[in-house]
């Protein structure tokens, strides 16, 4: 009798960890490390929203907004994957969402997983939203940027004849930094430098930058139903690519352009970013947003930028080391040849 | 006052290709007044006048409603008309609903009241969203109606390119405007297609502009009557708009 036990008692535990090997082999890749791959034939198939839930139940505290503020419940998994949730005694499906994956770890990470690559990238067309909210002037609080469209010629501050009006505008989502970006020099592309960069000890301020939306905050002021695409339709914002970390770096041809500083402040975003306002999808964007001509219009009337230019082709015709353009530019950016965008103005 | 400034433009990605720029400054002269046109789109194409003749005759013929028909007729009240014309607002995207405005206006208060309800009487979210509550008509119908319009005045043709007027210096700007390849000098036609309202009725403007890379920046006024310079022509298109009355638009 008491063998009897034995035997079954071994035989069942055979048979469970049969399963666990069976079900384990049969896991992708990703689910062997307990992550998720929104790119696997099976996920791709599916709607997002059949999934992630938009609100999540929890928004109320996690984001103070309705809101895709947690990771889809275990139904959503379940009909395809119900044995592997029974993989062992840590399923390695868990580790997806589960801090401690096992029948009693019930913490989940924050979502979305900050520590995991990306597998979708934006998208969101300038062009059409200038329409809405492109063209704007807030009143005026001294030195609070205050946005007025100007033309590439040189136009007198002030610029208002009457009162101004107050519209919504591009800082809805691109707010003044107030912690310093990590920035780096945007590197001309097919283009060589031709020296080593001088030692240089510009260092910018927060407030030189803006910021990018990170969450759906500002999208579903408008788009969190109604308005196509709505919060619901992920798949219209949210575009699968290859997976990739973001660095969250800043990276500018002039990283010395202060947009606070008052000649600065005092325009509109649409005077400097024109290239952006005609894009409807930032992948396709190859030049830089803000056109050489943006700049020239204020900053070529006192020669400012033909002297530098002139100090260059001067270095250059005496074979001396190549003058180093610093009005704009650190000398990381500086030191290339200069564009045909900047000659002949 | 359309100021035309075509400037030659190089860069490292256009040192195979002209590229040019225009510069369009809208105060359009209506008999002998000075008429602001603001945050209106002009579009670019390429060719002039009679190479884009089927377009503008789709443009000629067309139908425009004013906004304040729209609204009217998607019977808006007066407080939400008067909320738009404020500020010369086209949609209630323009410009921040304030809490004064939710009490004011009773479209806001509706769907106000309606975002209490849904976003667990979140008062911050139901103000801020309260876009996300109003009716589609009044919502977006009057953007859907004008990109119908659009739509139909293109029937297929890709503009170069488009852009706005500003506010305050009331210039839009056309940049990167590539020359065809070998030309030195191009005809391009600048329109803002869809009627642009002054005082009850729709002006679209058609202006050709021949160019070349040494051009000097000229100056071109729209006006009505339409009054042609030294190398740049326009056509003007006017046509009465309907009025709301009484909660119906009539055509004049």
């Amino acid at each position: 009798m008491r063998n009897g036990y034995r035997i079954a008692f071994v035989v069942t535990v055979a048979a469970f960890a049969a399963v666990s090997f069976f079900t384990t082999a049969s896991m992708t890749k990703a689910q062997k490390k307990g992550g998720f791959s929104h790119a696997t034939a099976a996920h791709k198939k599916q709607e997002c929203g059949s999934c992630h839930k938009n609100p999540t139940a929890n928004w109320v505290t996690a984001r103070g907004f309705p809101d895709v503020a947690d990771f889809p419940g275990h139904v959503a998994c379940f009909a395809c994957h119900k044995s592997d949730f029974f993989a062992g005694n840590k399923p390695a499906i868990c580790a997806g969402c589960h801090v401690n994956p096992g029948p009693r770890g019930a913490g989940r990470f924050p979502f979305p997983a900050s520590n995991r690559q990306h597998e979708f990238s934006t998208i969101f067309p300038h062009s059409v939203h200038q329409d809405i909210i492109a063209s704007n002037v807030t009143r005026p609080p001294v030195a609070v940027a205050h946005y007025v469209m100007a033309s590439f010629t040189r136009t007198p501050l002030p610029l208002f004849d009457d009162k101004p009006p107050t519209f919504n505008n591009c800082a809805i989502c691109h707010q003044t930094r107030t912690a310093l970006p990590k920035s780096v020099p945007r590197i001309p592309a097919a283009m060589q430098p031709l020296a080593d960069p001088a030692a240089d000890d510009f260092a910018p301020k927060p407030g030189f930058f803006r910021d990018l939306p990170q969450g759906h905050a500002s999208c579903f002021t408008c788009h969190f139903q109604g308005i196509k695409p709505a919060g619901t339709d992920c798949a219209s914002c949210h575009k699968l690519t290859t997976p990739y970390t973001d660095t969250n770096e800043v990276k500018r041809y002039s990283l010395k352009f202060d947009h606070q500083q008052k000649d600065h402040s005092a325009r509109d975003c649409m005077t400097c970013h024109v290239r952006i306002s005609q894009n409807a999808d930032l992948r396709t964007m190859k030049d830089a947003d803000v056109p050489f001509m943006a700049c020239a219009s204020c900053h070529n009337h006192g020669d400012d930028l033909a002297k530098e230019v002139a100090k260059r082709n001067e270095t250059a015709a005496a074979k001396q080391p190549a003058f180093q353009c610093t009005y704009c530019h650190t000398p990381a950016i500086g030191r290339f040849p200069v564009p045909a965008s900047h000659q002949g103005r | 006052m359309l100021l035309v400034l075509l400037a030659p433009l190089g860069s490292t990605r256009a040192e195979a290709q002209n590229l040019g720029a225009i510069e369009i400054s809208g105060r359009a002269k209506i008999g002998t007044k000075i008429e602001k046109i603001t945050r209106k789109r002009f579009y670019l194409f390429r060719g002039g006048l009679e190479a884009n003749r089927a377009m503008l005759d789709r443009v000629k013929a067309s139908a425009g409603v004013s906004r304040d028909c729209f609204y009217c007729r998607a019977k808006a009240s007066p407080e939400y008309i008067a909320w738009l014309k404020a500020e010369n607002c086209e949609s209630p995207f323009c410009r921040e609903i304030t809490a004064d405005d939710i009490t004011k206006v009773p479209e806001f208060q509706a769907a106000y009241q309606k975002g209490l309800k849904q976003f667990r009487g979140k008062t911050d979210i139901a103000q801020k969203w309260v876009t996300t509550n109003l009716p589609p008509e009044l919502r977006d119908g009057f953007y859907r109606q004008e990109k119908t319009l659009l739509d139909t005045l293109l029937a297929g043709a890709k503009p170069l390119q488009s852009s706005m007027t500003d506010i305050v210096t009331i210039k839009a700007i056309f940049i990167d405007i590539a020359l065809t390849a070998g030309k030195t000098s191009e005809t391009f036609l600048i329109s803002n297609l869809v009627p642009i309202e002054i005082g009850g009725k729709g002006y679209v403007w058609a202006c050709e502009l021949p160019n070349g890379p040494n051009a000097k920046p000229t100056t071109l006024q729209p006006t009505f009557p339409v009054v042609n310079k030294s190398g740049q022509k326009c056509e003007v298109y006017v046509r009465d708009l309907p009025v709301c009355a009484g909660g119906s638009c009539e055509a004049k």
